[in-house]
């Protein structure tokens, strides 16, 4: 086989590709590949068109590609969507797909609907029929489809479609050579994860106890895996009317003891805005998870982007810290949300986790996630059992600019959490002295958590004559390209701010960069250039709602160094 | 627990004869009667001369956004189900702005009382119309006359399934403190909605406006939601009173068991890592 193989599958919306590709890619693994896993999909429950597909290969695999190597087509709408190659095989049932007549690709024929209808099941059965296909085509163990057939049905759905993949298989078996031996070194087992459940279980290893949002694409699977931990793991999980709501709520719950998150897209970020000052400005921990897809408004729902970086960094008014980690793997998408917990509680302040489609919903694998330290909760002030009716002083500094928190309930410690400037008791106050205070004494958390901010990193060899400059999710992007030209390097920022920005100037300093990133105004050149005076010339940009693929870094790499 | 007790030694900034001073004092002494501990409590307020009532009450306090008191509060309860959680606003900040969060949060029943400083104007940005104020009277937003029907917090509050339901006013603050030691015994959403006049703004609602119309409520059934429906819509007096009294529903805390589990430590997620492989 080539390096990377990419099998695809696609067909309406409602026909159960998305629960079809991740749990093949399953299978692919169990064979000992590394695989990756991308869904594309339009904002329709029915209809319109939804594809999956699995980059795998005998070493690691993290991105999409545009070529397609074996493909399942479940309708004749696959054939308007798809650019097929002479040498791509083409799983379907060509009776029953009218536009598929003048296509170059091989042709494997599988007559899906007539093994559906003998064994009288339902349509969707189809899928089964061509999993099995393809498993055969591909040389893969039928007992290991069998196996996650198993697990990814319930047991009397289950056994029928086994049944289906099996007549799938021999048709293909009897018919066809296998195309595509595997031969790959066994790879450890691993996780096949997305960045949205990889968050989740971060947030739950870190403690969490409060999780309150509304749903909203590409964020919501965070809500939805939440939710089903909430009786086993102890935490709160609420589906609020609107964000507005998330993140009060979330406010109000940390504020009395909860460690809070709430999570959304763009879009329900802006909802979310106000809250994020009263976060600010009353010093409740919280942390956000914000999942970008391209905007502005309700923009393309189910696409990818990172258009929301500037956004998140300045939004609400006036001027406050807060703290911005732009993971680029599932790996980090664990350790960051582990660490925003800790961090919020040890600064009080708001923190992010930022997301994007790409990150949120494709599939990685990950040999396990990383190490975390232990929950830190700041100080708290323990209570005063002889004065219990006293106001305490939850505003004064401790140290670095930080307080001390306390919990409602605790004896001697009353206090005011107060979305208007306060005295250090939390009355309100509007003296010239109080508001000048309390704002120093805010921003001096800045410079003890600039260095708790994982620092950028540079990835590839170090002489490579193109230093392409990232945060967030296109990282995985770029490590799938380095294993195909080694033209360039890249600088990844696994967090945008705060940043120790002479540490980053210095390592940007003397090298031919480009910035990359998935919008269109170049938004981390922007931030680079007003913290390290450091105008990066070149871009390379994509805004249409899909990643980065392969090919496009490659050609646009080798083209560049030239 | 005495009612002098809850003071904090703020001086209040409320215009002298504001409804507001009525409210302050029974509330104190509805605290005090229910023997509510300050660290035990946790008061919430919106923005408006309303909101200001944070700074008078002895507790733990969290003074937020205006119209955004119900989520906090919400918030507050589930996280730390052992603070008693009493909610002051205006009727700008709860049924303008927070309209929607006030209903949602009686549809949860979430255990907590609220009590809304109802002057039909918006206070302390000096004057214009409040989602209560009459069609055809004026105000600096309205120089012609509201055109907008007024809505009926009470009716609203039994409809969306309040288990308390009251109508106070502050010239009446020996029932208005009743009223306010009831929601505070009660387990779940109470809403006692006052009539409190705004000497400033406040137009033609003043005490006299509303001497001359309120009528407390007398041989009412409060558990006949019905019959509490129909009183809240008399048109020519005003009844105050308690108007609407549940018992027995779930309140918000016991339908949610995770919250006894609630606690922040690290986790192991060997298992639901596991899941993934
Ligand atoms: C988002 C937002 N919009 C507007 C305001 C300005 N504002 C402050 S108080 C208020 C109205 C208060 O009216 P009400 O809730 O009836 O309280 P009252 O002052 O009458 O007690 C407004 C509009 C604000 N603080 N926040
Ligand atoms: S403006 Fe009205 S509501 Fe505000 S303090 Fe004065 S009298 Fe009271």
């Amino acid at each position: 086989m080539s390096s990377v193989y990419v099998w695809k599958i696609g067909g309406p919306a409602g026909f159960g590709i998305m629960t079809t590709g991740p749990m093949f890619a399953k299978v692919l693994k169990a064979s000992g590949y590394h695989v990756h896993g991308y869904p594309e999909y339009p904002s329709l429950i029915r209809g319109g068109y939804n594809c999956y597909q699995i980059a795998f290969g005998d070493t690691e695999v993290t991105a999409p590609y545009k070529k397609i190597d074996m493909y399942v087509a479940l309708s004749d709408e696959c054939f308007n969507r798809e650019m097929f190659e002479e040498g791509t095989y083409v799983i379907g049932d060509f009776a029953n797909l009218k536009n598929a007549g003048d296509i170059k690709a091989k042709k494997i024929d599988v007559p899906l609907m007539d093994i559906v209808k003998e064994m009288d099941g339902p349509d969707i059965m189809r899928n089964s029929v061509a999993l099995g296909a393809a498993a055969a085509l591909l040389g893969l163990d039928f007992a290991l489809l069998e196996k996650n057939l198993m697990a990814a049905y319930k047991e009397k759905v289950a056994k029928i479609n086994v049944d289906a993949a099996k007549k799938g298989y021999e048709s293909v078996k009897e018919r066809y050579s296998v195309v595509c031996k595997p031969s790959p070194d066994k790879c450890a087992p691993a996780l096949y994860v997305t960045g949205n459940e990889a968050t989740s279980i971060g947030a739950v290893a870190g403690g969490l106890t409060f999780f309150s949002t509304y749903p909203m694409t590409p964020a919501s699977s965070i809500l939805h895996y939440l939710a089903k931990c909430t009786r086993e793991h102890g935490l709160v999980v609420k589906h609020t009317e609107d964000e507005i709501s998330g993140i009060n709520m979330a406010v109000g719950a940390s504020f009395a003891g909860a460690r809070a998150m709430t999570g959304t897209a763009g879009g329900g970020f802006s909802l979310m805005n106000e809250g994020l000052g009263l976060a600010a400005i009353t010093e409740v921990p919280i942390v956000l998870a914000v999942s970008q897809r391209p905007g502005p408004a309700t923009g393309m729902a189910t696409w990818t982007e990172q258009g929301d970086l500037k956004y998140i960094i300045n939004a609400s008014q006036g001027e406050f810290i807060r703290a911005v980690y732009s993971p680029g793997s599932v790996e980090e998408c664990y350790k960051f949300t582990f660490d925003a917990l800790n961090l919020a509680d040890k600064y009080h302040i708001p923190v992010f986790v930022l997301l994007d489609k790409f990150l949120s919903e494709s599939h990685f694998m990950a040999e396990k996630m990383p190490e975390t330290g232990e929950v830190n909760r700041g100080y708290i002030f323990e209570g005063n059992e002889e004065e219990p009716m006293a106001y305490f002083n939850r505003f004064t500094e401790k140290k670095d600019g930080v307080g001390v928190r306390v919990i409602p309930g605790t004896k001697g410690g009353l206090y005011i959490a107060s979305s208007n400037e306060h005295t250090d008791e939390g009355f309100v106050s509007d003296k010239a002295d109080v508001r000048k205070s309390q704002v120093e004494r805010r921003f001096r958390k800045l410079k003890p958590l600039t260095d708790d901010m994982p620092h950028p990193e540079l990835f590839g060899k170090k002489d490579a004559p193109l230093t392409f400059v990232c945060f967030g999710s296109v990282k995985m992007m770029l490590l799938e390209a380095m294993k195909h030209t080694d033209k360039f390097n890249f600088i990844h920022f696994p967090a945008v701010i705060p940043l120790n920005w002479d540490k980053v100037k210095k390592m940007l300093e003397g090298r031919n960069l480009c910035v990359m990133e998935n919008n269109y105004t170049a938004q981390l050149r922007g931030i680079i250039a007003e913290n390290t005076g450091i105008i990066i010339e070149k871009t390379f940009l994509k805004y249409d709602g899909r990643p980065f693929f392969n090919e496009e870094i490659v050609s646009f790499a080798e083209e560049a160094a030239k | 627990m005495k009612a002098l007790d809850y003071n904090t030694g703020q001086k209040p900034v409320w215009c002298p004869g504001c409804g507001n001073f009525a409210i302050w004092n029974s509330i104190k002494k509805a605290l005090a009667e229910a023997g509510v501990e300050p660290h035990r409590l946790a008061l919430v307020s919106g923005i408006g001369c309303s909101g200001k009532m944070i700074n008078h009450v002895r507790a733990y306090g969290f003074h937020g956004l205006h119209g955004r008191t119900m989520p906090v509060a919400t918030g507050i309860r589930l996280a730390n189900p052992d603070m008693k959680v009493l909610v002051n606003g205006g009727d700008g900040d709860g049924y303008g702005m927070g309209v929607g969060h006030f209903v949602h949060s009686m549809r949860r029943n979430v255990d907590l009382t609220y009590i809304v400083h109802n002057n039909k104007v918006y206070g302390l940005t000096t004057g214009q119309a409040s989602p209560t104020n009459d069609v055809g009277s004026p105000s600096k937003s309205t120089p012609f006359g509201v055109v907008d029907e007024p809505l009926n917090p009470i009716a609203i509050a039994i409809d969306a399934g309040a288990t308390y339901v009251a109508r106070g006013f502050s010239g009446d603050s020996e029932q208005l403190a009743e009223l306010i030691l009831g929601g505070l015994n009660h387990n779940g959403f109470a809403l006692i909605d006052v009539f409190q006049p705004c000497v400033t703004f406040g137009g033609k609602y003043q005490y006299e406006y509303y001497q001359e119309r309120v009528v407390k409520i007398e041989n009412h059934d409060v558990t006949d939601a019905d019959a509490a429906l129909k009183l809240s819509k008399t048109k020519d007096k005003l009844p105050i009173g308690l108007f609407y009294k549940a018992e027995g529903h779930p309140s918000y805390n016991e339908m949610h068991p995770e919250i006894e589990k609630a606690q922040v430590r690290k986790r192991d997620v060997t298992a639901l890592l596991e899941e993934l492989v």
